[in-house]
């Protein structure tokens, strides 16, 4: 029984983006319609600017990637699907969105603390030409359903394949890397499975400096972050009024 | 016996009922749920066999070697070989099909035209070629044309005579250069990145800054006089009241770059005042190292020497080629259009979009995208060694385009169709150096690989390094005076990177605020409240680059007096204007 | 024109100005089915809603409407269960206006959701448990339910009770009414409670969140209170509005006053059991989230000013007028709590829903704010519309109050009286 999660060093995200686009890339998401904004975007990882409050000069920031963190316990969308169109895989640990059952009611997007659910308010439309470039192993969806983050699961189906086409029971951990991980420049993203202690992601999570976001929602999401900074540990815990000084970007 | 109708009627309902008892109809109703997740105007991935290429990106001088994921022919996924990618590297697959890409352009008009000009040139008329990435084998091409032509120049933005060495470097010192996001390599800085301490001196928290270690916040303008400031060549005083720092902190910087070291000092250019501070710290040879450049073959030589624009005289260009296909720095127009001679100068660009110089241009021919074109990069800003590196295409370019390096030696009657293959030639025939091949991963001596071999190997996704050079002498310490210019009330600053846009690239942008949009403007609420601008209003930007429509969003991390815009080709800092809609 | 349709006894308008009575809204209509059909055609990038606000202005129009729609279930369940007979006068009325709020919301929902041709699919796979699947199955029921109750008010008609088999069906129908009542009682009762559990076992939006019984959070039975206790109390301002607009008397104070009693008991329930269950909320279950109960009202503009408004200035404030016999008894009291009494109910579905949505979960979020564009609006007008054509075409053609004869009646008698009086005079 594997549990896939991630691991997330904020001290080495250069908010440079790669991951987000890497993620559209693979997973068929369509570039933003005219009307969109940062609000009705689709964007399964998206990376934050948070700030420790601070005016010029002592204004000090830092990028914090947030994703479907993948709650392991009391799933808040798994329950409250009309549907089931949320689907929590026993072997892999992984929350499945199926946009093929999804009614696009959005009360998962209500449910979700983490605002990882996205929904389509529009069809997906790509520049004439550029719809050559889509991934045939990612079904696309059309307007009206929800999607969110699924660690790539058509790249584990492929683990999958190649390790059953190889006679091995288990897949190889190096066939199976989210697109969002493998872009990353800064190597800040590590993934693997946290029921196995030996893996990076494992040790990571037992380092001091870990936290989860919104811990006490008892949601026991799989993505663990990991500051040396104090003040970027508070991002954790829930929002304060006067706390940040500013809108923050991104 | 008869049947009645009762009897089919009876026959019917019992086949109707002993139907739903079977899975036919249940498997009909859950089939319908497929048949509504497909509807018309949903395009469908092409499938096909999944291949690997490779190639180098040359979206930038970094050029980073990439593995594509093909579907086919078709790229459909890039990714770095030694590291991770850029984001407009991962998704330069997509630049091909961007809606603003030029397709057609009138070639044949262009030919004539430059024909007509070249023949009507004055004696003190000159025809020249602007290159907006020299140290490419094209670069060498249009040299040589320019040679051939009766006063060709050859213009290309002044390359950095230096390339640094990240890996031997403790403490870096960057005065304005994104070295984490984007100068080089990312792959290359984010490997070296836990073997040094990183100081960043700007006026705005980049992404850089955020992750340095420290972060002097100096004002615009000011990172000259704290470089010659460290190499005692101007008072510490001074340099405090310029930069906004304290006297204790340029005092504690200067003692930390002596006794941390190897030291090393870079800004976006690796300035004449930035290379000599790096010679005073004993970096020469160490964290600094002249530019290689791979062999050239012996009839190269007598090519036209590069000329910076500043040293043509004014309105002396009468017909000027610009190859904007590969871009490096834009110059700014306004620059350029003082060379050009006063009466009907011809200006023919050679771009993929019209956003560049194509607004100015007479002529406008439409270029080979990424990935569809065979070049190489030039030596990147990091590079210690002389390489060559190819970006080979991945899919073929469209009919109708134009490719710069022939039309230009065509103009000059230069045949040069097979420039690249003679270089390396001249690289195979040094004998020197070894080929890595990214499919395998192996290395191996040049000595041990024939001539074609090595062409093809390049072809298919490999690059040559060479012989570190003897670093030689190092260059006197020459500073040149930063001369103290007023500071307008706001200036205006490129934010990060910004090469070729996907759309793909709104993820970034309009979906998430993440990087600065072409349309938006940051800006210290202090300086916003003094332009009568508040987070989210509409305003007009007003810079040296022209004027646009912007929005403006509100950020604590810049410093009061500066306005943060994105950075497109012809801008250059300076004094800027925000006024509110 | 018309007037073979209208109830024998009862005065009605000329048809011409029915006519003009019923044109504006028709227009209304009109305009609203083509917001509603551009949201079909096009997609609910229509609307103002987006991934922070996925839901907006339908689904707190949707909410409201069905909790004031619980007049029809719970005054069914008063006289045919409880045997209040009194309430016979108002109970065709209930149902029209029970109609027509849960088949509004139906077709809000309908052109809500993002795929609506996947309707199905919660009947085909649905999740025990989730809130929505049993708000879905109870509310496709119940408004089963209240069809089938609608049809002997549309049987009765003048011309329809002509044809002898309409007759004898609405008299056989009739015969199930109590079973219908039950019915429909036990499933208003789990699809009210439902739509608060829709919000209260939301874990991730601590705002929501409530501790409760078993599987219910608090919620799911405040909701239910709230929804009876307003029930009656939006019978009492619709009854009053139709008689106010059609200048006549249809029911008799009484009726109206013992709905007000009702309402103002089970609105005192209500609000001290919102009461208690906000003490338990602030002090233990929010802050066991994470979140201290006092951050949410440091979000403007919403401070705790909404908190007393919804339970003092329209719970316990309508709730002590409605329970007091001297002001329950004049008229203008009456319907002016009656009035708070729904507005209140509006105001907690909104906070339940629009203010959930607004509250940051995550540190580095900001307060959002949401205004509907107007094709929402457009459709929720169409709702609106919807309502008083079908409650006006009820009204002319139906029974729909049984005492208004009987008063009309009366007054024609005291007309006749009083006329007598003037002659005997001269």
């Amino acid at each position: 029984m594997k549990r896939y999660g991630m691991s997330i060093d904020v001290d080495r995200c250069n908010g440079c983006g790669a991951c987000m686009v890497a993620c559209a890339v693979e997973n068929n998401i369509p570039p933003a319609h005219q009307g969109a904004n940062d609000r009705k975007g689709i964007t399964w990882i998206r990376v934050y600017r948070v700030d420790n409050g601070e005016d010029f000069p002592d204004r000090r920031s830092a990028f914090v990637p947030v994703l479907c963190q993948q709650c392991g316990e009391h799933t808040p969308c798994a329950s409250v699907c009309p549907q089931q169109a949320v689907d929590v895989d026993p072997a892999t640990g992984i929350v499945g969105q199926m946009p093929e059952r999804c009614l696009g009611c959005r009360y998962c997007m209500a449910a979700c603390p983490y605002h990882a659910r996205y929904f389509n308010w529009w069809d997906p439309a790509w520049p004439a030409g550029m719809e050559k470039t889509l991934n045939p192993d990612v079904a696309l969806r059309m307007r009206g359903v929800v999607e969110k983050c699924n660690f790539c699961h058509g790249r584990w189906h492929a683990a999958k394949q190649r390790a059953a086409a190889a006679g091995k029971k288990d897949i190889d951990p190096a066939d199976y890397v989210p697109a969002c991980v493998d872009a990353c420049p800064t190597g800040a993203i590590r993934f693997g499975d946290l029921n196995d202690s030996a893996t990076a992601v494992a040790e990571d999570a037992r380092k001091p400096e870990s936290f989860r976001l919104l811990e006490k929602l008892h949601t026991d999401p799989k993505i663990y972050y990991r500051s040396k900074k104090d003040w970027v540990k508070e991002i954790a815990s829930a929002p304060r009024p006067g706390a940040r000084k500013e809108s923050l970007r991104g | 016996m008869t049947t009645t109708r009762r009897d089919l009627l009876r026959f019917a309902g019992g086949a109707a009922f002993g139907a739903f008892l079977t899975p036919a109809p249940w498997r009909l109703i859950t089939d319908t749920a497929l048949w509504s997740e497909n509807w018309p105007g949903i395009p469908r991935p092409a499938r096909g066999e999944i291949r690997t290429k490779f190639t180098h990106c040359s979206l930038c001088p970094a050029g980073c070697a990439v593995r594509a994921r093909c579907v086919g022919q078709q790229p459909v996924a890039l990714a770095g070989v030694f590291g991770g990618l850029c984001p407009f590297g991962v998704t330069a697959h997509h630049l091909p099909y961007h809606p603003a890409r030029l397709r057609q352009g009138p070639v044949k008009e262009a030919a004539a035209a430059v024909a007509a000009a070249i023949a009507k040139c004055g004696p003190r008329e000159r025809v020249a070629v602007l290159d907006l990435r020299p140290g490419r084998t094209a670069s060498w091409t249009y040299r040589r044309a320019m040679a051939g032509v009766r006063n060709g120049t050859y213009i290309a933005p002044a390359q950095p005579p230096v390339s640094v060495n990240l890996a031997n470097a403790r403490t870096v010192l960057s005065l304005g250069a994104p070295l984490l996001d984007g100068w080089c390599s990312p792959a290359n800085a984010f490997a070296a990145r836990d073997r040094f301490r990183l100081i960043q001196a700007e006026p705005v928290e980049s992404r850089t800054a955020s992750l340095a270690d420290t972060w002097l916040p100096i004002r615009t303008g000011s990172e000259q006089a704290l470089a010659l400031s460290l190499a005692g060549a101007l008072d510490t005083r001074d340099a405090a009241e310029r930069t906004g720092l304290a006297e204790r902190q340029i005092v504690d910087l200067a003692r930390e770059l002596k006794e941390n070291g190897p030291a090393l000092v870079i800004d976006c250019r690796m300035s004449q005042n930035v290379v000599a501070l790096n010679v005073d710290l004993g970096s020469w040879g160490r964290t600094i190292v002249p530019r290689p450049e791979a062999p050239v073959p012996a009839a190269w030589k007598t090519a036209a020497p590069p000329a910076e624009l500043a040293a043509v005289p004014d309105g002396s260009i009468r017909v000027l080629l610009i190859d904007e296909s590969a871009p490096g720095e834009y110059l700014p127009w306004n620059e350029i259009q003082k060379k050009l001679v006063s009466g009907n100068p011809l200006v023919v660009a050679f771009a993929c979009s019209r956003e560049g110089y194509g607004q100015h241009a007479q002529f406008v021919l439409p270029a080979a995208a990424f990935p569809e074109v065979t070049d190489d990069l030039p030596a990147a800003v990091d590079a210690v060694a002389p390489g060559f590196r190819l970006a080979t295409p991945l899919i073929p370019a469209p009919d109708g385009l134009v490719n710069p390096v022939d039309f230009v030696a065509g103009v000059a009657g230069l045949a040069a169709p097979d420039a690249l293959r003679q270089r390396a030639d001249a690289i195979h025939a040094s004998g020197k150096g070894k080929l890595v091949t990214y499919a395998d991963g192996k290395s191996a001596a040049v000595k041990e690989v024939k001539a074609d071999e090595f062409w093809k190997a390049l072809n298919a996704g490999a690059c040559w390094t060479g012989d570190a050079a003897q670093p030689g002498r190092a260059p006197g310490r020459d500073f040149s005076p930063a001369a103290e210019a007023a500071v307008p009330a706001l200036t205006a600053v490129a934010a990060e990177l910004a090469i070729a846009d996907s759309p793909l690239m709104s993820k970034v942008y309009q979906e998430s605020n993440l990087r600065l949009g072409p349309d938006r403007v940051a800006m210290h609420p202090r300086s916003a409240r003094e332009c009568g601008v508040e987070d989210g209003a509409k305003a007009t930007l007003e810079t040296s680059a022209g004027q646009r429509r912007v929005e403006v969003m509100i950020d604590s991390g810049i410093c009061p007096g500066v306005v943060l815009v994105a950075a497109r080709p012809g801008f250059e800092p300076g004094q800027a204007k925000v006024v509110r809609i | 024109m018309d007037k073979e349709f209208i109830t024998r006894g009862v005065k009605r308008c000329s048809t011409r100005q029915f006519v003009l009575w019923i044109l504006p809204w028709f227009a209304l209509l009109a305009f609203g089915l083509f917001s509603a059909g551009l949201c079909l055609v096009k997609g609910l990038n229509q609307t103002n809603m987006d991934n922070r606000f996925a839901f907006g202005l339908w689904i707190f129009l949707d909410l409201t409407v069905i909790a004031l729609g619980a007049g029809a279930f719970f005054t069914g369940f008063l006289l045919y269960i409880l045997k209040l007979h009194e309430l016979r006068a108002v109970i065709n009325s209930a149902v029209v206006i029970g109609l027509v709020c849960y088949s509004g919301a139906v077709a809000v929902l309908a052109v809500g959701v993002g795929q609506p041709l996947r309707f199905w699919f919660t009947f085909w796979y649905p999740n025990v448990h989730s809130m929505l699947t049993e708000v879905t199955f109870c509310i496709t029921c119940y408004l089963t339910v209240l069809m089938i109750e609608y049809l002997p008010v549309v049987l009765k008609n003048r011309k329809l009770r002509q044809v002898p088999s309409f007759l004898v069906f609405e008299f056989e129908l009739h015969k199930l009414i109590y079973v219908l009542a039950g019915v429909g009682t036990f499933l208003s009762f789990f699809h009210q409670g439902s739509l608060g559990g829709l919000y209260g076992v939301l874990r991730g939006r601590p705002f929501a969140f409530r501790e409760g019984l078993a599987i219910w959070p608090s919620t799911f039975f405040l909701f239910i209170l709230s929804a009876a206790a307003v029930g009656p109390s939006f019978i009492v301002l619709t009854t009053w509005l139709a008689e106010k607009i059609s200048r006549k008397k249809l029911v008799r104070p009484q009726v109206l006053q013992l709905l007000g009693r009702i309402s103002g008991l089970l609105l005192a329930f209500y609000v001290l059991a919102k009461t208690v269950d906000t003490l338990v909320w602030i002090n233990r279950t929010s802050p066991d989230s994470g979140f201290p109960a006092v951050q949410y009202y440091s979000w403007k503009p919403f401070g705790t000013w909404i908190l007393f408004a919804e339970i003092v200035v329209f719970g316990l404030i309508p709730a002590m007028i409605l329970l007091a016999p001297r002001l329950r008894a004049r008229s203008g009291w009456l319907v002016s709590a009656a009035a708070l009494a729904c507005c209140g109910v509006g105001l907690n579905r909104f906070v339940q829903t629009v203010q959930t949505l607004a509250l940051p979960t995550l540190s580095f979020d900001k307060f959002l704010s949401y205004y509907p564009s107007w094709q929402e609006v457009g459709t929720f007008l169409a709702v609106v519309a919807f309502g008083v054509l079908v409650y006006s075409f009820s009204f002319r053609y139906f029974q729909l109050f049984p005492e208004e004869r009987e008063l009309q009646m009366e007054v024609v008698q005291e007309q006749e009286k009083e006329q007598l009086e003037m002659a005997g005079r001269f």
